[in-house]
């Protein structure tokens, strides 16, 4: 059992937890690994027919591992050049696989969804969250760029809202999340999470599972998300970015 | 079911079964086609009104008539040909099509939505694509829905039964206008389709299909085929057969 990543499959439904909860489920190389193989596992998962991904404790998903990102070793970094280009692929190309598993996938976020965690978020078929959580992508206030995560958003909430986001940076309510279409269902509160996700689950799993698979396919070939190239051109531009001294910068001063 | 009149330029198509709830029926499909596609050169009309009699614009395919279908499903495999077949024809019509989506556009019905200009409803309305219920996918709908609602929406529609009103239409981009009461949409769409018939031919005729070709029109036959394909590959599917079957046993 890979205790970073795990997965319960209860019948049509899995559970796909990200579980490094004392660093809010920010995604180090370690975790993103774990999540490959996994999403991998579900892939060829047979019965399952709704995929759910959540996260474990108080957040969703932090985004990158701020430490794996900062390339100096004595300001509390990696001191490995060639990490952060390695995470951002490695994200681009789970964002991708995540988009294509046959079951219909539902981002139970649970909290805090920032960054590429909101990236995560807006590649599922179907986004709940409550009120309170907090989701965006301020990449930007950092110094970096969104890039791998963008092509998801355009296609969650359209390119001419998208671009409004990603430049304005900072991070939002569960609400309004709800109102530009990053989210599709907000429950008024955390405790109610749980019952919308089953309800909406409950709907999927009623359907046939046929049906939805043939859906979610045709949708994938005509907003084409199986093309990787796009997100991996995003990682390439964006670790171009992140390894800069503006950007190196303002991340050790994020983390001091 | 289908009955066309002229009321000086605007033509008037109306879905006329309100005993059941304007439930389509393949022949309905083929005479929206052959209505929509006829061309209008040889006539005075000028824009189109779609809509319907009674208490709803349409509740989607009349699933009784698949009560006796065989095996392969011609039935179902007519009505999705059909569905296809009819949107794309107001689509490729010269003239502006205005459809009055009163009080529910369920289906089939909702699907008819993408081959209209402008969409008005009622901010109750029902609207959605419940058909994964019955094992049959709703990809008729994919290509039109993601040019009105983008990516995100369609696939967070497509894929879930629930209905939505009008206003959730609305705010993804399917209703272009909302009208407060369900009686209000019909005179309401009538009253559009009646100033766009009196704005300068020539225009509505150039702006239409500009903006047919500038959104990407000349790939919508090759994606509504691969969207028929994708819904047609399933009709005799095991599932799609024994969900439609429990339909009579219930």
């Amino acid at each position: 059992m890979n205790e970073l990543a795990t997965i319960d499959i209860d019948g049509p439904v899995a559970t796909l937890v990200l579980n490094r909860p004392e660093q809010r489920n920010a995604l180090s190389i370690e975790l993103l690994d774990a999540l490959h193989e996994q999403v991998d596992r579900l892939a060829d998962a047979e019965g399952v027919v709704v995929t759910v991904i959540t996260g474990a404790g108080r957040a969703f998903c932090a985004g990158m591992d701020l430490k794996q990102v900062i390339i100096d070793a004595d300001a509390g970094g990696s001191g490995d050049p060639q990490l952060p280009r390695r995470l951002l692929s490695s994200l681009g190309r789970l964002t991708v696989k995540i988009r294509a598993l046959p079951s219909v996938v539902v981002a139970k976020v649970n909290g805090a969804a920032i960054g590429g965690g909101c990236g995560l978020a807006c590649v599922c078929d179907a986004v709940v969250t409550h009120a309170d959580a907090k989701l965006g992508f301020p990449e930007v206030d950092l110094g970096l760029c969104p890039a791998v995560v963008a092509p998801w958003l355009v296609r969650k909430i359209g390119a001419g809202p998208a671009r409004a986001v990603l430049l304005q940076g900072g991070v939002m309510r569960g609400e309004r999340a709800g109102e530009i279409g990053i989210a599709d269902i907000v429950c008024p509160d955390r405790d109610s999470l749980d019952a919308a996700t089953a309800e909406l689950v409950g709907r999927y799993t009623d359907s046939g599972a046929a049906a939805l698979a043939a859906t979610k396919s045709l949708l994938n070939d005509l907003d084409r998300s199986r093309d990787e190239s796009v997100v991996l051109r995003g990682a390439e531009l964006s670790a171009g970015v992140l390894a800069t001294e503006q950007a190196q910068a303002s991340l050790i001063a994020r983390i001091k | 079911m289908i009955r066309v009149e002229d009321d000086g330029p605007v033509r008037i198509v109306t879905l006329d079964r309100p005993a059941k709830r304007n439930a389509l029926t393949p022949g309905a499909l083929d005479e929206l086609a052959r209505v929509f596609g006829a061309g209008t050169e040889s006539s005075d009309c000028r824009a189109y009104l779609l809509r319907g009699t009674g208490r709803v614009f349409c509740s989607g395919f009349d699933l009784d008539l698949c009560r006796d279908d065989g095996p392969e499903q011609n039935i179902m495999r007519s009505f999705l040909e059909g569905l296809s077949r009819a949107i794309l024809a107001m689509r490729s019509s010269d003239r502006p099509v205005v459809l009055a989506a009163h009080g529910a556009a369920i289906a089939g019905g909702c699907a008819l939505l993408g081959g209209a200009d402008v969409v008005v409803a009622d901010r109750g309305a029902k609207l959605g694509y419940p058909v994964v219920r019955l094992g049959i996918s709703p990809a008729v709908s994919a290509p039109f829905l993601l040019e009105s609602a983008g990516a995100g929406a369609t696939r967070r529609r497509l894929l879930d039964p629930a209905l939505f009103d009008g206003a959730e239409g609305a705010r993804i981009g399917l209703v272009h206008e909302l009208v407060e009461g369900r009686e209000d949409v019909g005179p309401r769409a009538h009253e559009i389709a009646r100033s766009l018939a009196a704005k300068p031919a020539l225009a509505m005729k150039a702006t239409k299909k500009w903006a047919m070709e500038v959104g990407g029109e000349k790939k919508m036959p090759g994606r509504a085929g691969r969207a028929l394909e994708a819904s047609l590959s399933l009709v005799s599917g095991d599932e799609a057969v024994e969900r439609l079957v429990g339909l009579w046993k219930k």
